[in-house]
């Protein structure tokens, strides 16, 4: 019995001890700074859209062949 | 060679399976851009509608029509109802990743430094997405999906398009692993995926036919809005009101809570544990060397999305296929069933409804009290498991770390030579578990907000997408910034 309870016991630990090691190690973390992170918005946000739109373009050119052959 | 080995299986079809070869020389900078958006972009071209399908499957008798039952999975696996792509690279990118984390768990014996090994290990891995794909387009045929009372010749022409699909995927995707473009196709699959729907969502003028009346709606949010502040039929206010709240299409308040989310995820993306190292063969020389917190980046999300989809399957088969929807059967009772929504999506009950991200904040909060606990849960233990196991099996791993550190002569300051493989033991699983942690919580956070898939999809989107800057990036400082591309297009975009 007691060794099943400590079983349970290190099973309820885990998360806890988890937890506060992710905690810690976030707080360790370099964070970007407001003019890195803006940098970086606006590059992911250019190629993220610039794509979408090549890509939305060719759905758009579907739409009429949908038509056509359904 | 003690036992049977499950790679063995795949021998008699190595030569029947289709493969692309290995380039013959390396592959430039330019080339391989090119290579990869071109093969995302002939996914995108491959949705063409489905050959055989009875043309108004909608219109039919709705009351037991068999509706979308993986609506909230579709965005993450660039899947569209009712095309070739039924299943996007579900197919592909689940098999490849269970059969790595089978080998990583030693159950596949595989050994990678073996040519034929790896080939067979390939060819498997090609099978089983053929397999499933097979599997599920069959399931979904049977369960009248594709409308109900097929005849043989529709049902042979549907398995054909599907499972040969999947084919092609395969090796759009493997054109890009071996080397001809940038990371693994299926990240650039994704990413051009989830972009297009993202600006489809937004900036989409496509005209969709939302009542009885003959009314149509823009498919974008803004455009939506503009328009329908035009329109005759709405108040201004009202217009308004609509373009925030419609539920049958995107509406502002999802579009701005994606923006929210990718720029979140851009956030977390630069979060780094820089460690100080010094060469150990000239003095004087300082630096840094990164751990990503994102060490994993969204693979643990689409590990979990890969096991949730696993889950609806099972019980779309068992519940539709074997219990036909009916409420008064055993199996129904149990799992849960499906309600019809809107004329388009198959909702899951309670309790299969518990790993079901609600279809709005309201419908979580009155419907589905649990689903936040469990879904979260859910998606924090698959997501965490995974990163733990993955950055032991993939290349990136404490001991290959440490290895190459050796390799160059670095070392962290601070600590002895020995000492390094212990250190990064400590800090690499913890940096992938808590990152996979964060993402999953990003990811239920914003699903649980009624996105029905699209904040899974935005967070894996925006992951992969860095990632892939990160390598062009890398890969063009390393190629001198000799790149026509870039001249063409003045500053890359990058």
């Amino acid at each position: 019995m007691a060794k099943g309870g400590n079983q349970i016991e290190k099973l309820a630990e885990a998360p806890v001890e988890f937890v506060k090691d992710g905690t810690a190690f976030l707080q360790k973390c370099k964070k970007p700074g407001n003019k890195d992170f803006l940098k970086i918005v606006r590059a992911v946000g250019i190629g993220f859209v610039a794509v979408g739109v090549i890509g939305y373009a060719i759905k758009l050119v579907h739409i009429p062949i949908r038509y056509l052959i359904v | 060679m003690a036992g049977f080995r499950l790679i063995e299986l795949a021998k008699p079809f190595v030569p029947l399976l289709p493969e692309v070869e290995l380039p013959y020389e390396k592959i430039g900078f330019d080339e391989k851009v090119v290579y990869t958006i071109i093969a995302a972009i002939v996914y995108v071209f491959g949705q063409f509608p489905l050959v055989g399908l009875a043309k108004s499957v909608v219109v039919e008798d709705t009351s037991n029509a068999v509706l979308d039952p993986i609506y909230f999975l579709r965005g993450v696996f660039a899947a569209e109802p009712k095309t070739l792509m039924e299943f996007g690279i579900f197919p592909v990118v689940s098999s490849a990743l269970i059969m790595q984390v089978l080998a990583g768990l030693k159950m596949v014996k595989v050994n990678f430094k073996v040519r034929q090994d790896r080939e067979l290990f390939q060819s498997c891995t090609k099978l089983f997405a053929l397999l499933q794909s097979f599997v599920l387009a069959n399931v979904f045929i049977f369960s009248g999906y594709y409308g109900s009372g097929l005849s043989v010749i529709q049902i042979i022409l549907l398995n054909l398009q599907l499972v040969l699909a999947t084919l092609f995927v395969t090796l759009l995707i493997e054109v890009v692993d071996k080397g001809y473009g940038f990371a693994s196709g299926a990240m650039a699959i994704i990413t051009v995926n989830i972009s297009t729907n993202l600006v489809a969502d937004v900036f989409g003028v496509n005209q969709v036919p939302v009542d009885s009346e003959g009314h149509k709606e823009a498919q974008g949010a803004i455009i939506n809005l503009l328009q329908s502040m035009r329109s005759s039929h709405k108040s201004f206010l009202g217009a308004i009101f609509g373009a925030f709240n419609r539920d049958y299409l995107p509406n502002l308040t999802t579009a701005l809570l994606v923006i929210v989310l990718a720029g979140l995820v851009c956030y977390f993306n630069n979060f780094r544990l820089e460690l100080p190292i010094r060469s150990t063969r000239t003095r004087g020389v300082n630096n840094v060397y990164p751990i990503r917190l994102l060490y994993v980046g969204g693979l643990s999300v689409l590990f979990s999305y890969v096991v949730l989809f696993y889950i609806h399957v099972a019980a779309f088969t068992l519940v539709q296929l074997v219990a036909r929807n009916d409420p008064s059967s055993l199996i129904y009772k149990i799992i849960g069933g499906y309600a019809p929504s809107n004329n388009l999506l198959y909702v899951p009950q309670f309790p299969l409804s518990l790993l079901t991200p609600p279809k709005s904040l309201l419908d979580c909060i009155s419907r589905q009290p649990l689903t936040p606990i469990t879904f979260t849960a859910f998606l924090v233990v698959t997501g965490v498991w995974f990163a733990s196991l993955w950055q032991h099996i993939s290349g990136s791993s404490a001991r290959d770390i440490s290895a190459q550190f050796k390799e160059q002569g670095i070392t962290l300051t601070g600590h002895r030579e020995q000492g390094i493989a212990k250190e990064f033991e400590k800090i690499v699983p913890l940096a992938s578990t808590t990152g996979a942690a964060v993402l999953a919580l990003l990811v239920s956070g914003g699903e649980l907000l009624g996105l029905k898939g699209k904040g899974a999809s935005i967070i894996l989107g925006v992951s992969c997408g860095f990632s892939l800057l990160e390598l062009i990036t890398a890969e063009y400082q390393q190629s001198g910034g000799q790149s026509a591309l870039t001249q063409v297009l003045g500053v890359s975009g990058a």
